[in-house]
């Protein structure tokens, strides 16, 4: 991939639920290398419906969406997307889904294909990255809310992704968590846009700050 | 997003009291079931019909229905009569088909028809809350009523669940294919979704104790039964009656 | 494995609906008003399991029944699970019917209570995942396969001519049951290992309702 090409080219993109107001209106973004966005906007704005377009994971209405230099619309082009883009969801529970981490963070490269001892590398690497050692074995669903976030955040980043997507990710942590998150991002190299509401986080992780307000999306100061 | 829609709409048969519908299609089903005669049977199918266009049920839900029902209904009509033994009534492409066989299909398509038809116009057009209540007014157990009520109350909620936990799992580049991973997978998927329905079953009971239960339920939701009500039952009464005096007086074998 | 509407004549569609009022009834007895809410989320939870869940099969995909699951989770209130959870899957999908609700009842019901005697202890007191996976294994095949006799007697009670159909779906049911039995131990293990209260219903299993 060409080093100098944008990660992420989203064109005059548009985005309805149902024939009513729209949530998002001819959205323009373009994130490159080693950009890191922060997003900030109102309950129901239409952020984490913006990340969710950006894996395909909702389809836009209009626009044109172009993902690590090739237009995506079908499914199958998001395939390689969701390969290659992390998704960190809102709710670690919507994410984390079998019995103990170990198994939880080898999913995505297991997906991915990679084989046993790669998967087995990943798993470690990702756990080591997150600082949570020592809980390959550990059961998901009787984590603390802070471990079920770093843990959450390990299953994306064992499947190495070039961009991340984070959806408020500090949201609901302890102080201590808090702290644990926002310099683990300032650590990772990949570009990535952070969704949160909470605007001091944001200008300690990010490079630059969008608002998502009336399906618009305009750059702020933070 | 839903999976528990019923066929909305505000024609009469809507407005009726879900009571009698239910009661009337109970019946009706059982007639349909007994029945042997053609003539019982197609009677059965057009009332049914016009039920559907009295309810006005909307074309393609119906016409998708009717075709899966009726798509096996082929299957049969292509397998017992060429397979069963006794006279052939015809041949197709020399493959006789034989005349009980051919009986049977029939008899079985009509009632199928005739039954679906009825079911979806009377008890499909109440709204399922309502169908909880109304199992209630008519001495259904109490606790049969509330298991009733408490799984459609969940069945939503559980829905979306899963269509989050799968939409996690597709951007984490998750593709079903005929694989130990994709089940183990499905089996995750689904003992996660317990685990949490489980757990959240303690805390609704926890909240339902909060606010004072101790174990009885009450109702509180009543019907009223108006003249068209009464309107329904008779004409009901007496269709199912016709149905059974012409079953009767049609003798037992013949068709 | 569903009888359609229609084919059951009222001797075979009676019968069923005698003995599924018998089983439901045991069930309801056996399950306390504090435990609704439990039989209930399990019913919805395997509800839509079968509703959305495709197992990848061949070019095909086959749906999961989860009756041999419910049976380990729930024992005799599996029973009337299945009767709201059957009412609910012809009303609003037109799966099975009105008539045959009883015999599908049967079918589905009773196989499940099979396997709240046969497994659901030994379940309980497994040490390892494997253990429970493999009993869910069991469990899974067990139920299924039973589900498919009930199915194909009352098929054949139903019309002589019927059997044919219980002959050609014969082979199909041998990967369903596997597929089954696969899914239904890895949701087993599962619970085995995260959540082993989950087979500990004290009261909800037993016939009687007093403790």
């Amino acid at each position: 991939m060409n080093e100098k090409g944008n990660l992420l080219d989203i064109q005059g993109v548009s985005f309805r639920h149902t024939a009513q107001q729209p949530v998002l209106e001819d959205v323009n973004l373009t994130i490159r290398h080693g950009e890191r966005v922060g997003l900030v906007g109102a309950i129901g704005s239409g952020k984490t419906t913006l990340l969710h377009m950006i894996v395909g994971l909702l389809k836009p209405n209009q626009g044109q969406v172009e993902i690590l230099g090739q237009t995506r619309s079908s499914e199958r082009d998001f395939w390689e997307v969701r390969e290659r883009v992390g998704l960190l969801f809102q709710d670690p529970d919507d994410q984390l889904f079998c019995p103990t981490v170990q198994e939880d963070i080898a999913f995505g490269p297991l997906n991915q294909g990679k084989n046993r001892e790669q998967t087995e590398r990943a798993v470690r690497n990702a756990l080591s990255l997150v600082g949570m050692e020592g809980y390959e074995d550990r059961i998901t669903h009787h984590l603390s809310g802070g471990e079920k976030r770093l843990v959450s955040l390990a299953t994306v980043l064992a499947m190495e992704p070039d961009v991340l997507l984070l959806d408020e990710p500090e949201n609901g942590l302890d102080p201590v968590s808090h702290e644990r998150i926002r310099s683990l991002l300032l650590s990772l190299p990949q570009a990535m846009i952070v969704v949160s509401h909470n605007v001091e986080f944001l200008a300690s992780v990010t490079t630059r700050c969008l608002r998502v307000e009336d399906g618009k999306l305009k750059e702020i100061v933070v | 997003m839903s999976c528990t829609t019923h066929f909305s709409g505000h024609t009469v048969v809507h407005r009726l009291d879900p009571r009698p519908r239910v009661v009337a299609t109970l019946v009706f089903a059982v007639l349909i079931a007994l029945s042997g005669h053609y003539r019982v049977l197609c009677s059965g199918v057009a009332v049914g019909a016009f039920l559907a266009m009295l309810s006005k049920l909307p074309i393609r839900p119906l016409a998708k229905r009717l075709l899966r029902l009726n798509l096996f209904m082929v299957v049969l009509f292509l397998l017992i009569p060429t397979t069963s033994p006794g006279e052939p009534m015809f041949r197709l492409l020399s493959v006789p088909f034989s005349h009980d066989g051919v009986h049977l299909a029939a008899g079985i398509t009509l009632k199928a028809n005739a039954i679906l038809l009825v079911f979806t116009s009377l008890l499909g057009t109440v709204e399922l809350s309502s169908l909880g209540h109304a199992f209630h007014h008519l001495h259904m157990p109490a606790k049969l009523t509330h298991l009733f009520m408490f799984t459609l109350r969940y069945l939503d909620v559980l829905h979306h669940e899963y269509v989050t936990l799968l939409r996690t799992m597709k951007a984490r580049a998750f593709r079903p294919a005929m694989s130990v991973h994709t089940y183990r997978t499905y089996g995750y998927l689904m003992g996660m979704l317990l685990v949490r329905s489980l757990v959240r079953s303690e805390r609704i009971m926890a909240a339902m104790k909060c606010r004072g239960f101790r174990g009885e339920f009450h109702a509180y939701h009543h019907f009223h039964f108006h003249q068209r009500d009464a309107v329904f039952c008779l004409t009901s009464a007496i269709v199912l009656m016709l149905f059974a005096f012409v079953e009767w007086i049609s003798g037992g074998v013949a068709r | 494995m569903h009888i359609t509407e229609g084919v059951a004549p009222a001797s075979v569609a009676a019968a069923g609906a005698l003995l599924a009022a018998g089983g439901v009834a045991l069930g309801l007895r056996a399950m306390k008003d504090e435990q609704i809410p439990r039989a209930a989320l399990v019913a919805s939870a395997i509800f839509v399991a079968s509703l959305v869940i495709r197992l990848p099969l061949g070019p095909s995909s086959v749906h999961p029944v989860l009756n041999g699951l419910a049976g380990v989770l729930l024992g005799w209130a599996a029973m009337p699970a299945f009767l709201v959870a059957l009412f609910l899957q012809a009303l609003l999908f037109q799966f099975g019917g009105i008539t045959t609700l009883g015999i599908n009842t049967v079918t589905m019901g009773f196989p499940a209570v099979a396997c709240y005697y046969l497994f659901s202890r030994r379940i309980r007191e497994s040490k390892k995942g494997r253990e429970a996976f493999l009993l869910g294994v069991a469990a899974g095949v067990t139920a299924l396969t039973l589900s498919f006799v009930l199915w194909a007697g009352s098929l054949i009670l139903s019309g002589k001519q019927l059997a044919i159909i219980v002959k050609l779906s014969l082979l199909p049911h041998l990967a369903i049951v596997t597929i089954e039995g696969i899914f239904t131990g890895f949701i087993v293990g599962f619970l085995a290992r995260v959540y082993p209260k989950a087979f500990e219903m004290p009261h909800i299993i037993k016939t009687r309702s007093d403790p």
